[in-house]
C-alpha cells in the first residue's frame, strides 16, 4: 500500500539521530526572552514597519524563536507636533492599518492627558492604548495628591520613566508629547521606544516621520540644542501658519507613505481650552 | 513667614558645657526648597525627615519638578498617622514630635505646623516646644505680613530670648531661612543677628 511505500522511504527509527529535548528546550527559552526586544530594536533601526520577524541565517536560537513569539504589530500612522511662543500644535493622522490592510480610517492617536498636555503616539495600538490609559490614570492620582494638574514637563518625565520601566519588554509606541510649560510657552517632547527624551521645537514620529522631519527642519530651522547659552527652540510662526504647515506636511507624507492619510482629523492646540478641528476624511 | 521667605529659629538646649553644640541638629534640610525645625523626641523626628527627603527626591525623579511644600507636609503626616511604613517597620506608638516645615514653592513661601496626630496646619507664624505658649502670644503681637527677612530674624530671636533661660549665643541657637532656597546660618551670621537685638 501507499502507506507502506512511504514508510519505507524513512530510515528505521533506531538510525535517526536522537533529539536532545532538554537542550532544545533551553535554547528555545533564550530565544523567547530576547526576541521581542531584539526584533523591536531592529524594527526601529530600519525605520520601517516590519510585521514579521526578519529572516536571518538559520541558527538554533532564531529558528526556535520564530515559533510565534512576535508579540508586536505596527499599526502605522504619523504624529507631528510644533511648539510656538504661546501655543502648541499636535497632529496625528487617523488611519489604523495592519500590513497592507486598513482597519479603520477614523482612529485618533491623540490623548489629552492634562489641560496643558497632549500626547500623540504611533506604533502598536495595543501598547499605545495601555500606555495612554496608564498616563491618564497617573495624572488623575497626581491631581488628587497635589491639588493641581500635571504640567507638561512633569508629564514628560513621567512618560520617560514609564517607558524605561519596561526596558526589557518595551511599549511599541513612538510618542510625541506637546503642550504648554509653566511659563505658557509651547513645548514639544520627542521620545524613542524606551524613554529617551528631549525637549525640542518640533517633532515627527511614526511611519511618515522620515518624510516629514526634513521638511520641518527646512521650514522651522531650530537652533542646535548644543548651543551655549541655550536658545529658545520655539518657532516664531503664528498659530495659523503652524497649522497650515502641519497640514502641508501631512499632505506631503501621504503622497509616499501608505500608512499615513491626508487631512489629519484631530489637531488639538491651545492655551485656553482644547479644540479638535474635524476636517473631511480623504 | 514673610513675603520673601520663611525664617526658622530654634533653641538648642545645650545641657552641659562638654556637649558639642554643632552636634545638636534641630533644624534640618528636606530638599533645596524645604527645611524643617523639630521639637520633641528628636530621634523620631529624624525618621520623619528622612522619609520626607526620600519622598521629595522620588517626586523629582518621577516628575522632574520640586514637590510642593503642602505635599511634602502631607507625606510626613501620612507617615505620622500610620506610625511608620508598612507592616514590619511600623512602630507601636505615635511619633512624639512636632515639626515646623518651612518652604518655598510656586505658591510662594509657606509654613506648616504638624503634630503627632498627623494633622497639619498652615501658619503665618508659630512657636512650638516648651515655651511655646508665651512665644505664640508674643508672635501674635509682633507679627505682621509686611515683615522683611531681617525683621523676621530679629523678632524670632528676641522671642527666643524671652523664653530661654540662658543667654542667647551663637552656640545655643540655630537659625535657618528658606528664601527661596534653604540656608542654615553659620555661627558668624547668627552673631550678626544677635548683635541687632
Amino acid at each position: 500500500s501507499a502507506q507502506n511505500g512511504l514508510r519505507s522511504l524513512r530510515p528505521p527509527r533506531s538510525r535517526r539521530p536522537r533529539r536532545n529535548l532538554i537542550k532544545e528546550g533551553r535554547k528555545r527559552d533564550t530565544g523567547h526572552r530576547t526576541a521581542p526586544l531584539r526584533l523591536l530594536l531592529q524594527a526601529t533601526n530600519s525605520g520601517d514597519s516590519t510585521t514579521s520577524p526578519p529572516s536571518s541565517p538559520p541558527s538554533p536560537t532564531t529558528a526556535m524563536s520564530r515559533r510565534g513569539d512576535w508579540v508586536y504589530e505596527n499599526n502605522g500612522g504619523t504624529c507631528v507636533a510644533i511648539a510656538g511662543a504661546d501655543y502648541c500644535v499636535v497632529a496625528a493622522d487617523t488611519r489604523l492599518s495592519v500590513g497592507y490592510n486598513i482597519l479603520t480610517r477614523e482612529h485618533s492617536k491623540i490623548c489629552e492627558l492634562a489641560d496643558k498636555c497632549v500626547i500623540a503616539s504611533s506604533g502598536f495600538q495595543g501598547d499605545i492604548k495601555a500606555l495612554q490609559k496608564n498616563l491618564a490614570a497617573r495624572e488623575l492620582l497626581y491631581q488628587h495628591q497635589h491639588n493641581k494638574r500635571m504640567s507638561c514637563p512633569a508629564m514628560a518625565q513621567l512618560l520617560s520613566n514609564t517607558l524605561y520601566y519596561k526596558r526589557f519588554f518595551p511599549y511599541y509606541a513612538f510618542n510625541v508629547l506637546g503642550g504648554l510649560d509653566s511659563e505658557g510657552k509651547g513645548c514639544v517632547y520627542s521620545y524613542d521606544a524606551v524613554g529617551s527624551y528631549e525637549r525640542t521645537g518640533y517633532s515627527a514620529q511614526g511611519s511618515g516621520s522620515t518624510l516629514i522631519m526634513p521638511v520641518l527642519d527646512n521650514q522651522l530651522k531650530s537652533p542646535s540644542p548644543l548651543l551655549v547659552p541655550a536658545r529658545d527652540a520655539v518657532t516664531p510662526l503664528s498659530e495659523s501658519e503652524a497649522v497650515d504647515l502641519v497640514k502641508d506636511v501631512f499632505a506631503s507624507a501621504t503622497e509616499r507613505d501608505i500608512y499615513t492619510v491626508c487631512f489629519p482629523l484631530s489637531v488639538p492646540r491651545d492655551h485656553r481650552l482644547l479644540l479638535f478641528i474635524h476636517l473631511p476624511l480623504y | 513667614m514673610t513675603k520673601d521667605g520663611v525664617v526658622l529659629a530654634v533653641e538648642k538646649r545645650v545641657t552641659s558645657p562638654l556637649l558639642e553644640p554643632s552636634s545638636v541638629e534641630k533644624i534640618m534640610e528636606i530638599d533645596e526648597h524645604v527645611g524643617c525645625a523639630m521639637s520633641g523626641l528628636i530621634a523620631d523626628a529624624r525618621t520623619l525627615v528622612e522619609h520626607a527627603r526620600v519622598e521629595t527626591q522620588n517626586h523629582r525623579f518621577s516628575y522632574g519638578e520640586p514637590m510642593t511644600v503642602e505635599s511634602t507636609t502631607q507625606a510626613i503626616c501620612d507617615l505620622a498617622l500610620r506610625f511608620g511604613e508598612g507592616d514590619e517597620e511600623s512602630m507601636s506608638r505615635p511619633f512624639g514630635v512636632s515639626l515646623l516645615i518651612a518652604g518655598h514653592d510656586e505658591n510662594g513661601p509657606s509654613l506648616y505646623y504638624t503634630d503627632p496626630s498627623g494633622t497639619f496646619w498652615q501658619c503665618n507664624a508659630k512657636a512650638i516646644g516648651s515655651g511655646s505658649e508665651g512665644a505664640d502670644s508674643s508672635l501674635q503681637d509682633q507679627y505682621n505680613k509686611e515683615l522683611t527677612i531681617a525683621e523676621a530674624e530679629t523678632i524670632a530671636l528676641s522671642i527666643l530670648k524671652q523664653v530661654m533661660e540662658e543667654k542667647v549665643t551663637p552656640n545655643n541657637v540655630d537659625i535657618a531661612k528658606v528664601s527661596p532656597s534653604y540656608h542654615l546660618y553659620t555661627p558668624a551670621e547668627v552673631e550678626a543677628v544677635i548683635a541687632r537685638l
